[in-house]
C-alpha cells in the first residue's frame, strides 16, 4: 500500500521534472532506432514496398566484410589521434586564456570559429587548400613535404584528416574547459600559492583534479564525435585514394544507400553502435571512477 | 619577478596569435573569395579580389530569399534552445537528485544514445514521422530538436549539478519552498555557465545543421537558411563565388550571436564563481 | 519495491515494442495507408478543383550543375500552364539521389518526377508509372527506353544523352599537325601524343576520380565485347559468374595497353592522384593540354575558362594497333539520366501534371530551348531538331549521326564505379600491377549484386 503510493508520487515527480524530455527523447531517438534494429533483419532495400525477415543473414555478411573491417581499424586509429591531440590542443588553449592573457574575447572567438560552418564545406575548404595552396607553397618555398598533393598519399591523407579534425573540434572544447577552468575556486589556488606551489605543480595538483568533469565531457564528446566523422570525411578525401581514408561512416552509408543494401548498411551501424558504446562507456566510467577519487 | 611575468605574458600571446592565425586562414579565404567569380578563383585562390563588388551577395540575398529563411531559422532555433534548457536542466537535476534505479537507467540510455550515429536512425525516424503525418513543419522539427537534444543537455547538466553543495537546497526546503520552486530560485540560477554553454552549442548546431531540415521541411516556404543556402547553388561546383557569399551571409548571425552572447558567458561564470 | 520497478520497467518496454509493432506493420503496409493519405490529398485539391487550383508538383533533380537551367524551364512551364506549380529539389553534393528518393519515398512525400541513374529504374518500378502510352515514346531515339523497359512496360522517360572519349582542343592539335579522325589504333594516338608535347603543351590530362576511371573508361572494355548489346550483357553475366579470364580478354588488354602508354604522357604523372576535377577543367579550357579523357556534361566549365564556343571535339580511345576493330572508331554514347513519374505518392491530378511537363520538355519551343539550349543536354527524342550549340554536343551528335557509337555501360551494379575506381586509381599510381588489378577486379564482380 505504501509502496504504492510512494511509486505514484514518485512517478509524478518524475513526470513532473523529466516528463517532457524523456518522451521526446524516446520517440525521436529510441523508437526509430529500435525499428532501425529491425530493419537489419530484413531484406529491405530502403525502398522498396516490401521486404522479407531474414534473420542474422546481414550480421553474417557484415563480419564477412573485409572492406567494414579494414575501415574500422582505420577509424580507431583515427580516433586516437584525434581524441588526443585535440583535447591537448583545447586544455592548452583554454590554460593560457584563463590565465590573465589580454585580448581573451578575440581569440576565443577566433579558435571557435570552426564551429561556425557546415562540416561538408569546411572539408571542401581544406581540400583546396592541401591540393592547390600547400602545393603552391611547397614548389615556390622548396619545401618537398607539400610538393604533392597530401590528398593523393594515403598516409598523407590520413593525417590530414586528423589536422582538420583538430583544428574543427578542439575550439569547441576549449570553450567545456574555459568554463571548467572558470569554474575552479579562486580560493582554492590563492591558498595552494600561499602554500608556495609553483604554477606547474598547482596546475597537476590543484587545477587538473578539479577538471576531471569538463576532461569526461570532452573526452567524451570527441569520442563520439570522431567516431561518427562523415561530412568531412565525404568533402576533404570521398575517401580516397581509393579507399584508404573511408572511415567507418562512410562505409556504412556506402553499404546503404551506394550498393543499395540497406540491411546490411543498417547492420553494420548497429554493430558500430555496439562497439562505441562500449568504448565510452568504459571511458566514462573510469573518468567518473576519477572524478569521486579527486 | 614583474618583468618575467611580462614577458610571459607576451610570450603567450604571440603563440595564441599564431594559432589564431592558422585557425582562421580558411575564413579569410572564403571571404576574399566571395567578391569573385569562379575562374578568379580556381586560377588563384590566394589572390585579393579586384574589386569588392556586392553582386554576389545581392544575388544570393535574393536567390536565397533570405529574410523568409532567416525567419524561420530564426524561429526553429529561438524554441529549440529555450525547451531543450529548461526540459534538460530540470532533467538532469531530477537524475542527480532523486538517486532511483530507474533514473540511473535513463541517465545511461541518455548517455548511450549519443552514440547512436544519426544515419542509422534517419530512414526509420522519417517513415514514422511521415505516417502519422508530422512532417514539413517547422514545429515537428523543433520537437526532433528537443528529442536530439536533451542528451547532451542532459548529460551536461548533470556534471555540473553534482557540483552543487546539495545543503543549498536542503536550506531552501526547509524554508518551505516546494522542489520546483527550490529549482528555479535557487538551482537554475547556479546553472547559468552550463546553459550559456548549451545554448552556444545548440544554437550553433541547430542554426547550421542541414541534414535533419532537408528530410522534415519539404516545402520551399518552409526553408531554414542553410536549406536555402545550400539549394540554390544546388552543389558546391556550380559557382564557387556566389556560393561563398551565400555562406557568409549565413553565418553573420551566428558569428553575432556569438561575439554578443561572450560578455554573458563571463558573467554568468564570474556569477557562478563568487557564490 | 524492487519488484514493483521492475515490473513497471518490464510494462514500459513491452509498450514501446507494442509501439514499435505498430510502426512495423504501417510500414509493410504502407502502399495502402500512403494510398489512403494521397486520396485525402486528392479529394482536398479536387473539392476546389475547377480550372482555377495550382497543383503543386515536385521534382527530384540528380544534375545539380542545370539546377538554375531547370528552375528557369519550371517557370517557363508554370506561365504557360498556370495551373501548375512546379517546384525543383536537388540532391545535394555528398548525397546520392538513391538515397534522396529513398528517404522521400519513406516520408511519403515523393517527388512527382524524379530524375535518377538507369540502374535505379529497377528498384523503383512498384512506384513508378507505365509510361508506356506517352506521346513521346514515338519519337524516342533508337535503343533509349531498352534500359528502362521491364516487363514489356515503359518506365522512364530518356532525359540526357551524354557521351564520353577524349576530348582534344583543336588549336593544340593544329599546332602541332595532328589530325584527330586519323587516330584510330593505340599507336597513332602515341604519335599524337609525341607531337602535341614537342609542339611545346601537356600531352594529356588523365581524371583521377573513381567515377571517370572506372564509370567510364574502364566501361569501354566491357563494350567492346561485343557489338551487339545482348552479348556485352552476356559478358557481364559472365563476369559475376566468374567465368571470364580477364588475363586473355583482348579487348580488355588491349584498353589496358592503352592506358599504361597514357600514364606516360599524363601531364599529372609525377603524382597521379593529386589531380582534379577543377584543375583539369582549367588546364583543357585554358589551353595547356592536348587531350583529356572527359565526357560533354564538363562543358560548361571548359567554356568559362576558353570563353569560346567552338574548337573542342570529341575522339575514341582505341583499343588495339588494328584500325578495323570494333570500338576503335567509335565513342560511348548512351541515356544517363532517366525521369519516372511517382504513382504512390501523388494524386492521378499530380501524375497527369508530371506528364503534361514531359511532354512540354519534348514537343514546346520553348521546353526545346531550355533543355538544348540552356542546360546544354543533348536530348534523345528525334522530333528535337535544335542544334546543340556547344562543340562538345555537336561532336556527340556527329558520332551518333555516322552511328560510330559505343554502348555507355550504365547497368553495371550501383556501386561498380566506386568499388573498381579504387582498383583503377592504384594501378594508375602504379600501386599496384595489372594482375592484380585483373583480380581485384574479377572478385568484385563476383560478389556483386
Amino acid at each position: 500500500m505504501n509502496r504504492e503510493k510512494s511509486f505514484i508520487k514518485k512517478l509524478s515527480t518524475y513526470l513532473v521534472f523529466a516528463g517532457p524530455a524523456t518522451f521526446a527523447f524516446i520517440t525521436v531517438i529510441i523508437l526509430p532506432f529500435l525499428f532501425g534494429i529491425y530493419l537489419t533483419f530484413t531484406d529491405w532495400n530502403g525502398i522498396s514496398s516490401t521486404h522479407s525477415f531474414i534473420g542474422f543473414k546481414n550480421y553474417l555478411s557484415v563480419f564477412q566484410d573485409k572492406t567494414f573491417f579494414n575501415s574500422f581499424l582505420l577509424t580507431i586509429k583515427y580516433v586516437f589521434f584525434t581524441v588526443i591531440l585535440t583535447n591537448i590542443v583545447a586544455f592548452l588553449l583554454a590554460f593560457i586564456l584563463t590565465s590573465g592573457v589580454k585580448g581573451q574575447n578575440l581569440f576565443r572567438s577566433g579558435f571557435f570559429t570552426p564551429n561556425l560552418i557546415g562540416g561538408v564545406l569546411l572539408g571542401y575548404i581544406w581540400q583546396f587548400i592541401f591540393s592547390n595552396v600547400l602545393v603552391y607553397i611547397g614548389n615556390n618555398f622548396n619545401l618537398p613535404i607539400f610538393s604533392s598533393s597530401w590528398l593523393s598519399n594515403p598516409d598523407k591523407a590520413f593525417w590530414a584528416m586528423v589536422i582538420v579534425g583538430v583544428w574543427q573540434y578542439s575550439g569547441y572544447m576549449m570553450i567545456i574547459y574555459i568554463s571548467g577552468l572558470m569554474n575552479v575556486p579562486k580560493d582554492i589556488i590563492e591558498a595552494a600559492s600561499i602554500d608556495g606551489a609553483g604554477g606547474f605543480r598547482r596546475l597537476i595538483n590543484v587545477t587538473l583534479p578539479m577538471m576531471v568533469p569538463s576532461f569526461t565531457v570532452c573526452i567524451f564528446l570527441s569520442l563520439q564525435r570522431t567516431f561518427m566523422v562523415y561530412d568531412v570525411n565525404l568533402a576533404l578525401t570521398k575517401g580516397g585514394p581509393f579507399k584508404s581514408t573511408e572511415l567507418i561512416s562512410m562505409t556504412v552509408y556506402n553499404k546503404a544507400f551506394l550498393s543499395q543494401d540497406y540491411g546490411v548498411g543498417q547492420a553494420q551501424a548497429f554493430f558500430l553502435f555496439l562497439i562505441v558504446a562500449t568504448i565510452t562507456l568504459v571511458q566514462v566510467y573510469f573518468s567518473k571512477k576519477m572524478e569521486v577519487e579527486a | 619577478m614583474k618583468n618575467k611575468k611580462l614577458i610571459l605574458n607576451i610570450i603567450k600571446t604571440l603563440a595564441l596569435s599564431i594559432v589564431l592565425i592558422l585557425y582562421i586562414i580558411p575564413f579569410v579565404l572564403v571571404l576574399i573569395n566571395s567578391f569573385k567569380t569562379r575562374v578568379q578563383i580556381v586560377s588563384n585562390p590566394l589572390k585579393l579580389p579586384e574589386s569588392y563588388s556586392l553582386s554576389n551577395y545581392l544575388e544570393a540575398f535574393t536567390k536565397m530569399n533570405y529574410s523568409h529563411a532567416f525567419v524561420n531559422s530564426l524561429i526553429i532555433t529561438v524554441f529549440s534552445v529555450i525547451f531543450i534548457v529548461v526540459f534538460s536542466s530540470m532533467t538532469a537535476h531530477l537524475l542527480v537528485r532523486k538517486k532511483w534505479v530507474f533514473n540511473k537507467i535513463i541517465f545511461f540510455v541518455f548517455v548511450l544514445s549519443m552514440i547512436i550515429p544519426f544515419q542509422g536512425i534517419m530512414i526509420p525516424l522519417v517513415s514514422i514521422y511521415g505516417s502519422i503525418g508530422m512532417l514539413n513543419s517547422k514545429w515537428s522539427l523543433i520537437y526532433m530538436y528537443i528529442g536530439f537534444g536533451v542528451s547532451l543537455a542532459v548529460f551536461m547538466y548533470h556534471g555540473f549539478i553534482k557540483s552543487i553543495p546539495v545543503e543549498l537546497e536542503e536550506a531552501a526546503m526547509i524554508d518551505g519552498c516546494g522542489l520546483m520552486q527550490t529549482f528555479w530560485k535557487i538551482v537554475f540560477p547556479l546553472l547559468m555557465p552550463t546553459t550559456m554553454t548549451i545554448m552556444i552549442l545548440d544554437v550553433l548546431w541547430i542554426w547550421n545543421d542541414f541534414l535533419l531540415p532537408s528530410l522534415i521541411l519539404i516545402e520551399p516556404t518552409q526553408r531554414t537558411l542553410p536549406l536555402s543556402t545550400y539549394y540554390f547553388y544546388g552543389t558546391y561546383t556550380v559557382n564557387y563565388g556566389l556560393a561563398m557569399a551565400g555562406l557568409i551571409i549565413t553565418i553573420l548571425p551566428v558569428i553575432l550571436f556569438y561575439l554578443f552572447t561572450q560578455k554573458h558567458i563571463i558573467n554568468g561564470v564570474l556569477q557562478g564563481s563568487i557564490k | 519495491m524492487k519488484g514493483f520497478k521492475r515490473l513497471s520497467l518490464i510494462m514500459a518496454f513491452v509498450l514501446m515494442i507494442g509501439v514499435l509493432a505498430g510502426c512495423g506493420s504501417k510500414n509493410t503496409a504502407s502502399t495502402s495507408e500512403q494510398e489512403l493519405a494521397s486520396g485525402n490529398k486528392q479529394s482536398d485539391s479536387s473539392s476546389a478543383s475547377d480550372t482555377n487550383k495550382v497543383i503543386e508538383i515536385t521534382m527530384l533533380n540528380s544534375k545539380g550543375e542545370i539546377q538554375a537551367q531547370l528552375e528557369e524551364a519550371a517557370k517557363a512551364f508554370t506561365e504557360e500552364n498556370p495551373n501548375i506549380k512546379l517546384d525543383i529539389v536537388v540532391a545535394e553534393a555528398g548525397q546520392s539521389p538513391f538515397e534522396k528518393i529513398s528517404v522521400m519515398y519513406a516520408a511519403g512525400n515523393a517527388p512527382a518526377l524524379a530524375m535518377l541513374d538507369p540502374v535505379d529504374i529497377p528498384n523503383l518500378a512498384d512506384k513508378f508509372l507505365d509510361l508506356s502510352n506517352e506521346k513521346w515514346i514515338a519519337d524516342a531515339a533508337n535503343n533509349s527506353l531498352d534500359n528502362v523497359t521491364l516487363d514489356g512496360k515503359v518506365m522512364a522517360f530518356p532525359f540526357a544523352v551524354e557521351g564520353a572519349g577524349f576530348i582534344y582542343n583543336k588549336a593544340i592539335l593544329d599546332q602541332a599537325g595532328v589530325d584527330p579522325t586519323a587516330i584510330k589504333t593505340t599507336k597513332d594516338l602515341e604519335d599524337a601524343f609525341n607531337k602535341v608535347k614537342a609542339a611545346g603543351f601537356e600531352a594529356l590530362a588523365i581524371s583521377p576520380m573513381d567515377w571517370s576511371l572506372a564509370g567510364h573508361f574502364l566501361p569501354i572494355s566491357y563494350a567492346t565485347q561485343s557489338s551487339n548489346f545482348a552479348d556485352v550483357n552476356k559478358f557481364l553475366n559472365n563476369l559475376k559468374a566468374g567465368s571470364v579470364d580477364l588475363k586473355a580478354n583482348k579487348p580488355f588488354n588491349g584498353l589496358m595497353d592503352t592506358f599504361d602508354m597514357m600514364k606516360q604522357y599524363n601531364m599529372y604523372k609525377n603524382d597521379p592522384l593529386a589531380a582534379t576535377y577543377e584543375s583539369n577543367q582549367q588546364a583543357m579550357g585554358s589551353g595547356e593540354v592536348g587531350f583529356w579523357f572527359m565526357g560533354n556534361w564538363t562543358w560548361p566549365q571548359i567554356y568559362e575558362f576558353a570563353q569560346v564556343n567552338e574548337g573542342f571535339g570529341f575522339m575514341p580511345v582505341p583499343i588495339s594497333n588494328n584500325p578495323d576493330d570494333y570500338g576503335n572508331t567509335g565513342i560511348p554514347v548512351g541515356v544517363t539520366k532517366y525521369i519516372g513519374i511517382d504513382k504512390v505518392n501523388n494524386s492521378e491530378e499530380q501524375q497527369a501534371a508530371a506528364k503534361q511537363f514531359l511532354e512540354w520538355l519534348v514537343y514546346s519551343e520553348k521546353g526545346q530551348d531550355m533543355i538544348v539550349n540552356k542546360a546544354n543536354i543533348i536530348p534523345a527524342f528525334n522530333n528535337i531538331t535544335l542544334e546543340p550549340q556547344d562543340p562538345l554536343a555537336k561532336s556527340i551528335k556527329e558520332y551518333m549521326a555516322s552511328g560510330k557509337t559505343i554502348q555507355f555501360m550504365t547497368t553495371m551494379p550501383a556501386d561498380h564505379w566506386a568499388e573498381v575506381g579504387a582498383s583503377m586509381q592504384k594501378y594508375l599510381s602504379d600501386m599496384i600491377d595489372r594482375n592484380t588489378l585483373i583480380e581485384e577486379i574479377e572478385t568484385y564482380w563476383k560478389n556483386a549484386k
